[in-house]
């Protein structure tokens, strides 16, 4: 690292005058007295009066400009030099695939400037992760470098189009590592852009930084890969931890999962149905429900990688201004799935809009914002004029799932009546036919 | 305290070797929520929701994982954790952010800064300091750097200041195994305040007068935590200009001496083997480790016959020319062997056997050929045997063994340690590399500002000195009384019972202070002698209940769990008070008694009296009033 990464304005200035970078070892006169130490960068959002030095015992202070009388570079900052770990030998083990794209599963810290980093090199995650090498034989790969709250479909279609490749190269399984914000999302998306996947593919992200000694980051990653090896299923999961402890991960169907805490390792559940399995170190148990689907054959496999983002998911709540519906309603989309209120409504006042909607071409579709349970339009009259307008009760299908299908079924129908026909059939298990969890 | 001035205890002379202690205090400080969430400060009892974790180490940029890292996860350990709602919340767990600072414990140290003449840091950074030997819930502690420099003045020498910090305190350990460790995590994150002092040179009760000073600085600005276990002390201990061991969690004060009497001693023998390995012309030690569970399989060795009947193994590791250096003891009980039990019991052994003390340990001679002809060397060899139930615990034990054999010619391995309760030291882990901290990215910065600080200028405590005068001028306590209150850890109490009972302050001083370390070293537990107790008491004897010197009687049955209560306590010491017409009788009955002795003596034979009279009444009545009636009986006898 060189320059003065984040410093502007007086800190900026009082450094570029001492001839200093970031990594420099520098002594900061103030008045009577110095602070020795090694300048270390700042972040963007910080104020631009301060300078941040690291101490020799490993603590940073932060000097105020104004009392800065002096500052002298006593030593130029060596560059860290990564120590490439050896290579590892795991021939004759099955290929494992992990795509990462932006999350990090595995990172690495400089404690000289306090930055982290990815780890993205095979050798590189086979030294945070020597287990690795006794699991698979690991090929590493960036696809994308994008924060989970900043994936669009665009991304989906690149991930997708990207596993379809690596399929036909020959991979025992397949793990995608990823931010875990819009997690549930991207898994939906896969489960439909990649119907028929002859091999697994485990979504696993972490919910504590991997930087830190407790991540999530390294049970989720050692136990993808080693299911990546031995499941005996194929098609889009989520893996994470099951709960609060480093001992059980929960597989996830793709068109189920949700992230339900903003920060707990044990966020994302299977709403509606129980996980598909579980994984420990003691091996792979999965729960007596519909069995998923076995592993196939690579040949013949085509992705159905194309989404179209023109769909909106709509919160309907009380008080909820006409206008804000019409500007939806108005902006050029194609379709829309509405998060109702209990069995599946909104305000009667709003059906003309919907209807108005539906006859321009538009596709509604209706899920609950309860999350638990089913929509049933026929129960009230809201909802029997709702279905009159051409609404599409969506069963128990999640919101965000349905919002992932209806873009991809909008991209792959030749029409809107299609669209409202595929939406309706269970494809990837997003619709289960009989409620049979509670909660 | 009397600086002594010189321990006469230690071997050796402790300035000519350059004895040096650095002292870390860690007190902790009575916020009334946690560091960094919002949970009350308070120790659960019932903990009963838990989960395991199992800390990684993690990777710095140039390759390396930090070698105390990898030391506790080799150990392959999990911890559980347990927790209660009331103590602890999913911060805590690691399950959630930080939340923002408790911002009085940032201002305790800025006051504490003022108090020593520590220079403030103008931005606070919250830093994240690797510890994964699993008291941190996220493998690290969140610490930062309130303060640099300033000095302590203690008996007229000024001790530098090195930092003031402000930290997270960690879990409590509630049971430790080799193989999983629990605890609880109502002490995690509960505001510490560690103060660094410079080294101090020589002696071993010099270093417990700071610590003690500084603990009086501390306390005067009433903002930090009192009892038991709210202040620990870590030493940095160095001779010769050696490499430092790190001696954790010395918790009494009265026991910092001690423990750097016995690690000075420790360190010394260690620089003595050192000496005799090289004047055995050792530069390199030669280590081979052999599979020895065939020749063992028959031994009369008890420890080994048992770990053998369960199917273990034995590994035998030869150290060439080493015979009688693994025994030998240049100060009693300093061995290198007893090095090597420590790394041993540390992960999840019970010890090693050296040849030094084979015959002790039920070693035949024919064994010992047998285990010399395994290893291919002769009996200028030492032998170490690492024996265990699991053969994957012995061969990372053995590994250790012959790294730290390795390095015997060294001496002193800068290493951590953990004092123990009898004041001597015990092998930890190595010594983690300075390089193990980054910034805990979840919490800003914080700007002190000028104005800020000045304000808390203006909150600057006074002096304990000060204090301390005070108290004895309000209360008329003598100088001492007023020390031993002002360091015990009810001077509070002792305030508020003086304003409100008619008892002589003296008399409160006295049972408050007093009665609990009497107690203490009849082996109550302190942990009884509860406030409200002390309190009860008082009011009793207030009262005119019982006299004052019952009082430690009834604190002793309430201490030992005899009684509940005083009620109790009072009607099973039969301290139910005595009328003035029984007291007149036992007066009379001692005056007659004793009628030679008054003859002979007059007014001498008082306090012989007072005794018996006072024996007789069984701490039923106040000294006072029989004083009085005794006085008017000998004078009525005349």
């Amino acid at each position: 690292m060189s320059g003065l990464s984040g410093y502007r304005g007086p800190s900026a200035k009082i450094l570029t005058e001492a001839g200093a970078s970031i990594g420099d070892v520098l002594e900061v006169q103030t008045g009577g007295e110095s602070v020795t130490g090694t300048l270390v960068p700042r972040y963007e959002h910080n104020d631009d009066s301060h300078i941040v030095i690291k101490l020799k015992n490993g603590y940073n202070v932060g000097i105020s400009v104004e009392k800065v009388s002096k500052v002298v570079r006593v030593a130029k900052g060596e560059a860290p030099k990564f120590v490439t770990p050896e290579k590892v030998a795991s021939k004759g083990l099955p290929r494992v695939s992990i795509l990462g794209t932006g999350g990090t599963i595995a990172s690495r810290v400089d404690y000289r400037t306090g930055a982290v980093s990815p780890a993205t090199t095979a050798e590189e995650l086979y030294s945070l992760f020597p287990e690795l090498s006794g699991i698979a034989s690991i090929t590493p790969e960036i696809v994308l470098s994008v924060y989970s709250e900043n994936l669009e479909p665009k991304h989906w279609e690149t991930i997708a189009k990207r596993v379809s490749e690596v399929v036909a190269e020959g991979v025992s399984g397949i793990i995608l590592t990823m931010g875990t914000d819009t997690m549930g999302y991207t898994a939906a998306a896969l489960s439909f852009a990649l119907r028929g996947l002859p091999v697994p593919l485990f979504i696993v992200g972490s919910q504590r930084s991997s930087d830190r000694p407790s991540s999530d980051a390294f049970l989720n990653l050692i136990g993808a890969a080693t299911m990546a090896v031995q499941a005996d299923f194929a098609g889009v999961y989520v893996v994470m931890h099951a709960d609060s402890s480093d001992e059980r991960l929960a597989v996830h169907l793709g068109t189920r999962v949700r992230k339900n805490h903003t920060s707990a390792r044990d966020a994302f559940e299977s709403m509606g149905v129980e996980p598909v399995g579980y994984w420990s170190r003691q091996g792979i148990q999965v729960t007596e429900r519909e069995a998923p689907p076995p592993r196939g054959e690579a040949e013949g496999f085509a992705a159905m990688p194309n989404f179209d983002p023109r769909v909106a998911l709509v919160k309907f709540y009380p008080s909820m201004p006409d206008g804000y519906l019409g500007a939806i309603l108005g902006s050029g989309l194609r379709g829309v799935v509405f998060e109702g209120t209990g069995l599946g409504h909104i305000n009667s006042k709003n059906i003309d809009q919907v209807k108005k909607f539906v006859n321009g071409g538009g596709v509604v579709c209706m899920t609950s914002q309860c999350l638990w349970g089913r929509v049933d339009m026929n129960v009230y009259d809201t909802g029997r004029d709702l279905l009159k307008a051409g609404v599409v009760p969506l069963e128990d299908m999640l919101p965000e799932t349905a919002l992932a299908k209806l873009m991809w079924a909008l991209a792959n129908c030749k029409s809107a009546d299609e669209t409202r026909a595929v939406m309706q059939e269970n494809l990837a298990g997003e619709i289960t036919p009989r409620s049979v969890q509670r909660r | 305290m009397e600086r002594q001035a010189r321990a006469t205890i230690l071997p050796f002379d402790p300035e000519a070797s350059q004895l040096r202690v650095g002292l870390e205090i860690h007190q902790q400080l009575a916020t009334s929520t946690k560091l960094f969430c919002p949970c009350p400060i308070v120790k659960s009892d019932e903990l009963p929701l838990s989960f395991e974790r199992r800390l990684r180490p993690t990777q710095s940029e140039l390759g390396q994982i930090d070698p105390a890292a990898v030391f506790e996860f080799n150990k392959g350990r999990v911890n559980l954790y347990k927790w209660n709602p009331e103590s602890a919340c999913l911060v805590d767990a690691d399950e959630e952010p930080p939340h923002p600072p408790n911002m009085e414990a940032i201002e305790t140290a800025i006051l504490m800064a003022q108090v020593l003449g520590s220079g403030v840091v103008d931005e606070v950074h919250v830093m994240r300091k690797l510890v994964i030997d699993g008291s941190n819930t996220s493998g690290f502690q969140r610490t930062a750097i309130i303060a640099l420099g300033g000095a302590l003045p203690v008996d007229g020498v000024s001790v530098g200041v090195q930092t003031i910090t402000v930290e997270e305190d960690s879990s409590r350990v509630l049971k430790e195994g080799a193989q999983a460790r629990e605890y609880a995590l109502d002490r995690l994150g509960v505001p510490l305040i560690e103060i660094a002092l410079d080294h101090v040179v020589g002696v071993p009760e010099h270093v417990e007068a700071v610590a003690l000073s500084l603990g009086r600085s501390l306390r005067s600005t009433g903002r930090v935590a009192r009892g038991q276990g709210t202040i620990r002390q870590d030493l940095n201990v160095s001779l010769l200009g050696g490499q430092v061991v790190e001696v954790k969690g010395v918790q009494k004060l009265n026991l910092i001496a001690k423990v750097v009497r016995y690690e000075a001693t420790r360190q010394m023998g260690l620089v003595k083997i050192a000496e005799e390995v090289k004047k055995r012309g050792i530069t390199e030690v030669e280590c081979k480790a052999e599979d020895a569970t065939a020749v063992m399989r028959g031994t009369s060795s008890p420890v080994l016959k048992r770990i053998l009947q369960k199917g273990g193994v034995v590994t035998c590791i030869a150290v060439a020319d080493f015979a009688g250096l693994l025994g030998l003891e240049p100060f009693p009980s300093i061995r290198l062997g007893k090095e090597l039990a420590e790394i041993a019991r540390t992960n999840g052994l019970g010890g090693v056997i050296h040849s030094d003390e084979f015959v002790k340990q039920g070693i035949s001679e024919e064994e010992s050929v047998a285990l010399r002809a395994v290893t291919g060397y002769d009996s200028n060899a030492g032998l170490v045997l690492v024996a265990g139930e699991s053969a994957e615990r012995v061969e990372t034990v053995a590994g250790l063994v012959v790294e730290r054999l390795r390095k015997t010619p060294i001496g002193v391995l800068g290493e951590t340690r953990a004092a123990t309760d009898d004041g001597e030291t015990r092998y930890q882990r190595p010594r983690p590399g300075a390089a193990r901290m980054y910034p805990e990215t979840d919490i800003p910065e914080i700007v002190v500002t000028e104005e800020w600080k000045r304000s808390l200028r203006m909150a600057m405590p006074v002096s304990w000195k000060e204090k301390v005068a005070a108290y004895s001028k309000r209360y008329s306590l003598s100088e001492e009384a007023a020390l031993q209150l002002y360091d015990s850890d009810n001077s509070k109490l002792f305030e508020e019972l003086a304003a409100k009972l008619r008892l002589e302050p003296s008399v409160i001083a006295s049972i408050l202070v007093e009665t609990p370390v009497r107690l203490s070293r009849e082996g109550v537990d302190e942990s009884k002698v509860t406030p409200e107790a002390l309190t009860s008491v008082l009011v009793a004897v207030d009262g005119g209940r019982f006299a004052k010197e019952a009082a430690v009687d009834v604190l002793r049955a309430i201490g030992k769990g005899d009684a509940r209560d005083v009620d109790e306590a009072v009607s099973k010491l039969g301290l139910t008070g005595m009328s003035d017409e029984e007291l007149g009788k036992i007066i009379d009955g001692v005056l007659k008694r004793n009628k030679p002795l008054i003859e002979e003596k007059g007014d001498r034979a008082f306090s012989v009296l007072m005794g018996e009279v006072m024996k007789l009444a069984r701490g039923k009545v106040d000294g006072k009033k029989v004083s009085k009636l005794l006085r008017r009986g000998l004078d009525e006898g005349r």
